[in-house]
């Protein structure tokens, strides 16, 4: 008998909420708190908590594309700092260290108990900082290595016992474009991690010590297990194939193919990423983690659907029997020193159009058509009146339809969640006018059950202004289920001073004069069912 | 709002109607008086009038009323057909919202339909920039054909949106004019919510031209039918803890919305105050509900947010600071595929309700307590319903099976352990995550269910010290007629605070000073307050601190202490920014007493009706029960657990603390 079966019904459901609200109180607590409209206004970042051998015992619902990553951030720093002491906090962004981007800076902290020499657990906090350097103001540049893309940290303690090291900081903020926010934000995560401590303090008095919180998690797990299962037992035994593709994502092929193979086995899942294409030359290169944050990010989606209202554990147990497999080398696990700043945002989704592909050949009529498949990533930047300004926005699109709803319109879909920065908040901090805001009509797909509609957004520069574009769907549109429409493809465009309007291309980065406009049109979704069905 | 020569404190009554019970009291000649009757939804002015005549007995009364109308045409999507105008390229904004999605992990994500449909969202040509100048003038020309589509569309009330419109509201202002000329109903977005964020603004703005006319037709009926009455001054209560004029309700309804939550917590604060055995006024409130629960945190006075949502529409107004759980004595109690027991956010409703209603319901936190002996039928709700305790009993067995041969208590026990779980969940979030340390509040329950649950709340959180309220049936009665006349504007200032005068600021205050008294006018001596909603450069969420306007660096300084207390940290080197300025202006308080308890004397009757069972009728003053007990009384029980004792205080509160503490 396992001892976790010592644990009551009562006492489980206690124990996930007991787990679950320290991740989500650190998450209220660093969205308040931090300084950059990145982490506030769009509350991109996420928070977990793990176990004394790394294993995820609870994260908040913030960003799904952070789900895989935070595990393989807390494995990468218990490999180089075996031994962390109390007040130790170790920083690092490197994607192929445990890292996604190199915006994402993700901290690790370890947890202990009064007493106890050893940690008992660890808290992580992943956050999109704003500006960390490389050629491009947002630091998601139209880059071909990882070198052009900002300050890469491996695993390295930010504070020590207690003690910021200032020289750490001095070089990280040095780096930024915007290294007064930098410094803030990092506070703001470092203040969350002491918070973390303090509850799982409050947690280890519960159990009455180490050996009890561990017998806790353990439960824990095999919940999220058991749960899971019961979702994965709704799956039929087969093999399923899908394949996706990205557009101008390398400068020799015009396409990168994403292959999938789903093997159900036994209640067990394997999706195989190994047929993908190799590693491409921009930046659009995701590591192994962008894949299994994808993969876990469908399954509980399934989880939602077939539990509505309930909670959903998310912990290491709930994807033991989801496997993810990827080549070294492809496009979906890149090696040093390949350009990786748009897979963690725009392949990411692609990833998610292959997963939920798979899902819905083995589960038919449960899944939607395709969503508008880009965040369509949009930063700026430039020399304002008192120095360096860095503005960055994801645009939602539309999303998919279902079988009996409409998809809706210009929302954010799948790996993000973030919010918009206000039209007014945009106008009093940045040297920009937004001109127009709308839902692009006619762009969803026609079915049964419409795609949801794109968005169209239109900025005026006010001063000269640097523009990178990072946005898929340009080309290959969001397909319809179940015999229902395309979706629109996306679009942008300068609008010059004289009213003309000039086609840009998906990805590139260029220099607008004072004056000009920028407009974006996002993707529709895809429709569900032929029409009049 | 003149009452002839009669102090208008002696003569004033509260009214609260909510879904099920309207409540009245207040005083009348000096005496307390109350009433607790079924509300009437089909026409609330009904119970309303009816309880406001069994109060007041015919005397000549002054009456505030803290109502659900506003809010109910919201929530089952009654309101007003509405319109909107909007600035060219922003007609969507109402829909698109923050573009983000309610639940992550939706595989087709919904949003809520907005309340004016794209065909009736409207734009028009005009541009105020940032630093609000007029960069394009408003399209006179544009407006006939607007007008004319409106018309046919059928809308009574329009809502008129302009970009930046809080820092030049000329736009608005003329939309606004040409508009009412044609016999609309019009808000405009400066008045409502002179505040930057245009979805935000917007949404307050819509709703509140959504609900103003099924609030403005009720108040009318109210008050052409309270003459009759002997019924004066009506006076309507705020979401933020103040009272308006009629009119001032009809035209801002949206700032009712929290209307009868804002009158329970006045009436929390009242009967607190009237305390002997109570130092402070560090209060948690708890009122919990058949479906919800809502919990609140007084630090010596009501605290107001501007960041909630109804019914997912942001509604920036200032409200009190209510946060909601799906928690109540309806909440549903089930297993989970993964083992675990769940209760709630699913709620058994008014039908079939709980298992022990007796109509085939699931089992519900009500029939756990029945199933413990918490709710008796001799008890429930007067004798006006009977219970099928068989039936919970049966639900619980059933639901103890499948969490591995449980018995009926065991599984009670554990589904009250949840419910609580929920609603300390709840109460942390107001609390520990604002920063306050529960251990240091009294943790105050009320509502149906709230004395059954206060004592184990109080022990999770390690709160020292209960409070379980005198009147708790007419709490928001109550707390309506001790409601003061309240008005608040903002004002937005967007700038950092080094470039921020003294002499700038007197230019804004005086104006919204000015204003503020003509709102206020017959209100008697009016008091204000200035607030400032700050924050460190680049943040985006403000923290509010009180403004001395002679002396502005006491702000920053309460600024930062704040920001540390809230989120951990302070930066004091860091530049700090002014958002919005707030200026409150609030009447004279009325002066009322709570009638006070006799002690007990020799032929009082015993409230201990049988071992462990007190009827809290027959409590005096100073009387003290130790738990384990119960104490019955009309619509509530109060559950005592051993190592708890209770204390009647003056005006009979029950004081909660510890044995072996200070009694």
């Amino acid at each position: 008998m396992k001892k976790s079966n010592k644990i009551s019904a009562t006492e489980l459901a206690v124990l996930q909420h007991l787990f679950a609200a320290i991740p989500e109180e650190m998450g209220a607590l660093l969205g308040r708190s931090a300084f950059s409209s990145n982490i506030k206004e769009r509350r991109d970042y996420s928070c977990a908590l793990f176990n004394a051998s790394g294993d995820l015992l609870a994260q908040a619902a913030h960003i799904p594309v952070h789900l895989g990553a935070m595990p393989r951030s807390v494995e990468a720093v218990l490999t180089d700092f075996p031994a962390l002491k109390p007040g130790d906090v170790v920083m690092l962004n490197d994607p192929f260290r445990g890292g996604s981007h190199l915006p994402d800076i993700t901290l690790v902290s370890p947890m202990f108990l009064p007493g106890c020499a050893e940690p008992s657990g660890y808290a992580a906090t992943r956050a999109h900082h704003a500006d960390v350097g490389g050629m491009s103001p947002g630091s998601l540049p139209h880059s071909e290595s990882i070198f052009q893309e900002g300050l890469r940290l491996p695993p390295v303690r930010i504070q020590r016992e207690g003690n910021l090291d200032e020289d750490l900081m001095k070089i990280f903020c040095a780096n930024s474009r915007s290294p007064q926010e930098r410094k803030g934000d990092l506070r703001a995560q470092i203040q969350s991690h002491c918070l973390a401590e303090k509850r799982w303090r409050a947690l280890g008095e519960r159990a009455g010590g180490v050996e009890g919180l561990t017998e806790m998690g353990e439960a824990l797990r095999a919940y999220g297990a058991r749960k899971m299962q019961a979702c994965l037992d709704k799956l039929p035994p087969g093999r399923w194939e899908q394949v996706d593709f990205l557009e101008g994502a390398d400068r020799v092929h015009a396409r990168t193919a994403l292959r999938a193979t789903l093997k159900v086995e036994a209640g067990a899942v394997e999706i195989d990423f190994s047929a993908s294409d190799d590693t491409v030359s921009g930046s659009l290169n995701a590591v192994k983690a962008i894949c299994e944050s994808a993969v876990y990010y469908g399954f509980l989606c399934l989880l939602f659907a077939e539990f509505p209202g309930e909670v959903l554990p998310v912990n290491a147990g709930t994807f033991s029997r989801i496997h993810c497999l990827t080549r070294p080398g492809s496009v979906l696990d890149a090696r040093l020193p390949h350009a990786v700043a748009g897979g963690n945002v725009e392949t990411s989704q692609r990833i998610v159009d292959v997963v939920l592909g798979l899902l819905s050949q083995a589960l038919p009529g449960r899944f939607p058509a395709q969503s508008q498949g880009t965040m369509n990533n949009v930063t700026m930047g430039g020399l304002s009146g008192e120095g360096a300004f860095s503005y960055y926005e994801t645009l939602g699109g539309g999303a998919g339809a279902g079988e009996a709803v409409q998809g809706a319109d210009a929302i954010q879909v799948h790996m993000t969640n973030t919010l918009n920065t206000p039209v007014e908040a945009v106008e009093y901090t940045f040297p920009l006018m937004v001109r127009t805001y709308a839902i692009r009509t006619q762009s969803g797909g026609a079915g049964r059950q419409r795609g949801g509609e794109g968005m169209i957004r239109e900025w005026e520069m006010r001063i000269p202004v640097e523009v990178t574009l990072l946005s898929e769907r340009r080309e290959c549109r969001p397909s319809g289920a179940g015999g229902g429409g395309e979706g629109k493809a996306g679009a942008q465009y300068r609008i010059k001073t004289d009213g003309c309007s000039e086609p840009l291309k998906a990805k590139g980065s260029w220099t607008f004069a004072p004056g000009e406009r920028l407009r974006i049109e996002t993707p529709g979704g895809g429709g569900y069912g032929e029409v009049g069905s | 709002m003149n009452l002839n020569s009669k102090n208008d404190s002696t003569f004033r009554i509260g009214v609260d109607t909510g879904g099920t019970f309207t409540d009245v009291a207040g005083w009348v000649d000096g005496a307390f008086r109350s009433w607790k009757l079924s509300s009437t939804p089909s026409a609330y002015e009904k119970a309303v009038l009816e309880g406001a005549r069994q109060v007041s007995g015919g005397e000549a009364v002054q009456w505030i009323h803290s109502t659900t109308v506003a809010t109910n045409a919201l929530l089952e999507r009654k309101g007003a057909k509405t319109a909107l105008i909007t600035t060219a390229g922003f007609r969507d904004v109402l829909e698109i919202g923050r573009q983000n999605r309610p639940d992550l992990y939706a595989l087709c994500p919904q949003r809520p339909l907005p309340l004016i449909p794209r065909e009736r969202r409207f734009e028009i040509r005009e541009r105020v920039t940032s630093e609000g100048k007029i960069e394009v003038p408003l399209d006179a020309s544009a407006f006939p054909e607007i007008l004319s589509q409106i018309k046919a569309s059928g809308a009574e009330a329009v809502a008129v949106v302009f970009l930046f419109s809080f820092l030049c509201p000329e736009h608005e202002q003329q939309v606004g004019r040409w508009l009412r000329e044609e016999g609309f109903r019009v808000s405009l977005s400066h008045e409502i919510l002179p505040e930057f964020r245009e979805y935000e603004r917007s949404s307050t703005t819509v709703v509140n031209a959504y609900v103003q006319p099924a609030m403005s037709t009720y108040l009318s009926v109210l008050e052409a039918r309270a003459n009759v009455e002997n019924l004066q001054g009506l006076q309507i209560m705020q979401s933020n803890g103040g009272t308006i004029s009629p009119r001032q309700a009809g035209d801002g309804a949206v700032n009712t919305l929290l209307s009868g939550p804002a009158a329970g917590l006045k009436g929390a604060m009242k009967v607190a105050e009237a305390s002997d055995l109570l130092s402070n006024l560090q209060l948690i409130t708890f009122d919990m509900g058949g479906t919800s629960t809502d919990v609140s945190l007084l630090d010596g006075e009501i605290r107001l947010s501007t960041e909630l949502q109804i019914e997912s529409f942001p509604v920036g107004v200032p409200m009190v600071d209510v946060h909601t759980v799906g928690a109540g004595g309806g909440s549903v109690a089930r297993m989970d595929a993964g083992g675990a027991l769940q209760v709630g956010p699913e709620s058994a409703g008014a039908h079939p309700g709980p298992a022990a209603y007796g109509a085939g319901g699931p089992p519900t936190v009500t029939d756990a307590h029945v199933v413990l002996g918490n709710v008796r039928a001799e008890n429930f709700l007067q004798g006006r319903m009977t219970l099928d305790e068989d039936a919970a009993r049966r639900e619980m067995e059933s639901l103890g099976g499948q969490m591995g041969e449980c018995s009926a208590e065991e599984a009670a026990a554990g589904v009250i352990r949840l419910v609580n779980l929920h609603m300390e969940n709840a109460i942390r979030v107001i609390s520990v995550q604002r920063g306050y340390d529960p251990s240091s509040f009294t943790l105050m329950g009320f509502g149906g269910a709230g004395g059954l649950h206060v004592f184990a709340l109080a022990e999770a959180l390690g709160i020292p010290q209960v409070m379980v309220p005198c009147h708790p049936g007419v709490l928001s009665g109550l707390g309506a007629a001790v409601s003061p006349f309240r008005r608040e504007r903002s004002h937005t200032l967007m700038e950092k605070w080094r470039d921020l005068s003294i002499d700038e600021l007197r230019t804004v205050t005086d104006g919204m000073r000015e204003k503020l008294a003509e709102e206020m006018k017959g209100a008697g001596e009016i008091s204000t307050r200035l607030r400032l909603d700050m924050r460190y450069v680049g943040q985006s969420h403000e923290l509010s601190v009180p403004l001395d306007e002679k002396d502005l660096s006491s702000a920053a300084q309460q600024f930062h202490a704040l920001h540390a207390q809230r989120y951990g940290h302070a930066e004091p080197e860091m530049e700090t920014e002014v958002v919005t300025l707030r200026l409150q202006g609030e009447g004279p308080a009325p002066v009322a007493e709570l009638p006070v308890l006799d002690f007990r004397k020799a032929g009082d009757p015993v409230a201990e009706i049988r071992e462990g069972e007190y009827l809290r009728k027959y409590l005096k003053r100073g009387d003290q029960v130790k738990g384990p007990c119960r104490i019955f009384e009309d619509f509530h029980t109060v559950w005592l657990p051993e190592g708890w004792q209770v204390k009647v205080d003056q005006v009979g509160n029950l004081l909660g603390s510890r044995c072996g503490g200070e009694g």
